[in-house]
């Protein structure tokens, strides 16, 4: 099969890449682009691992065609320890001891993040709703959502 | 990495057109890929398909508000139709629908049009677009043509339209704001299932309580979406009683060993289908009325 051109931005940088046209979003993601931060869990849409943003929006990285990169703006986790809401995420994650084996955290930070830029004041339903397609078997989910909710609370006092 | 024999995005309706009659063997339409890319991970089934990656024609991809329709293109996403002012003022039973499909992430990436070509009679789009007797608009050999929703399905995962036919639209007749609607979806846990069974219910009343619209049907339990022009008779012009609720959803389960025949899950379905369907329509003609 022969390759095709992406040219789109990845956590503010430019890339100018050629790809395989089978490869999915999270092949080119941590195989080409060695950005092994995004996890494949469920590998069918599921679980949530593989949640990037890509021009705003929250998608699993796993249901997406690598040609759907062309021009897109995407974030992925390595990006979130240098956006202030995503610090904040990753800092209240810690704290709220919302993170066990980790698998799914940065899954669940890349949903948090989307859902709070589009809705700052988000309800702890709408968090819910907001985390609903990202599984973690391990916390119980209860401080995952008191970590986004405490995120939320920082970002709207500073 | 999945295996196809190549990938064209293209970026208008034009393009498209030119882009299928330059391209040897079978075609096949992205719009999205949610059940795409899960289909084509089992096995080398679309080797010999070229996709076509429709999903970012700007021009199918927006929602019209015409004099008696709402125009949704083809690949405007679950997540924008759950959104849209449009629709949940118009259509609210569909918006309802699409924020049911799958999580956010899913629904940001995947799209009506999809929905509708991989005909999955689990589509949770499928009842609400039969009750509001939804059209599709097709583009074929290069000509537009408007037809009935259910027209384009021949059974599950499989409908009439060649692989180089695009759907460009569904259209859906606005409703007035006096119509209740109540969408139902029992899946096998809260969250991010596939419908085991839904229900679409649009019921009007005039000011004496006299029923002069009302559609019900199910998905996830035809192979098609159909509707029940006996049902609707059922209610229209009567002031419905306790008796006519119950007669209703006998009548309506009824129709599950008829249609789909007698399958495993029908023992399930009919009496999930008779208590859901009493519980809905008690709902939606209020109390105060077979009190």
């Amino acid at each position: 099969m022969r390759k095709i051109n992406l040219t789109f931005t990845l956590n503010g940088k430019p890339y100018d890449i050629e790809a395989n046209p089978g490869a999915r979003m999270i092949d080119v993601i941590r195989d080409d682009l060695g950005l092994t931060g995004t996890k494949e869990g469920c590998s069918v849409g599921e679980c949530g691992a593989c949640t990037v943003i890509l021009n705003g929006d929250a998608v699993a990285s796993c249901m997406v065609l690598a040609g759907s990169m062309q021009g897109a703006d995407i974030l992925t986790i390595e990006a979130m320890s240098e956006l202030k809401l995503g610090n904040l995420l990753q800092e209240s994650f810690v704290e709220e001891d919302a993170v066990q084996c980790g698998f799914c955290t940065p899954g669940f930070i890349m949903s948090a993040y989307a859902l709070l830029k589009k809705n700052p004041d988000a309800t702890r339903q709408e968090i819910r709703e907001g985390v609903a397609g990202n599984l973690c078997r391990c916390t119980g989910y209860i401080q995952i959502v008191n970590a986004i909710e405490n995120a939320a609370h920082h970002m709207r006092e500073e | 990495m999945l295996k196809f024999r190549d990938y064209i995005r293209v970026e208008s309706k034009a393009e498209y057109e030119k882009a299928i009659a330059s391209i040897e063997g079978p075609v096949l339409l992205l719009a999205g890929g949610s059940d795409l890319l899960v289909q084509a991970r089992q096995d080398d089934r679309y080797e010999d398909h070229t996709v076509v990656d429709i999903f970012g024609i700007e021009e199918l991809r927006t929602i019209e508000d015409t004099e008696g329709h709402l125009v949704i293109g083809a690949c405007v996403t679950h997540e924008a139709i759950a959104q849209s002012l449009l629709v949940n003022r118009y259509a609210p039973i569909l918006a309802e629908a699409a924020l049911s499909v799958g999580s956010v992430q899913i629904r940001n990436h995947s799209s009506i049009g999809g929905n509708l070509a991989n005909a999955s009679p689990a589509a949770d789009t499928l009842a609400p677009l039969a009750v509001l007797n939804a059209e599709v608009v097709i583009l074929k050999d290069g000509i537009e043509s408007v037809v009935p929703l259910a027209e384009i399905f021949e059974g599950p995962y499989k409908t009439n339209l060649g692989d180089r036919d695009l759907i460009v639209s569904v259209r859906v007749p606005k409703l007035s704001a006096d119509v209740r609607h109540d969408y139902t979806k029992v899946g096998r846990r809260k969250a991010l299932s596939i419908s085991r069974m839904t229900i679409a219910t649009l019921l009007q009343t005039d000011e004496n309580g006299v029923v002069t619209r009302f559609d019900m049907t199910m998905g996830a339990t035809f192979p098609c979406p159909m509707t029940f022009p006996d049902i609707s008779a059922m209610l229209v012009g009567k002031r419905p009683t306790k008796e006519d609720i119950s007669e209703v959803a006998r009548a309506l389960s009824a129709k599950i060993p008829e249609i789909a025949g007698i399958r495993a899950s029908t023992r399930y379905k009919q009496p999930v289908c008779r208590r859901l369907s009493v519980r809905i329509l008690q709902e939606l003609i209020g109390d105060e009325q077979h009190a």
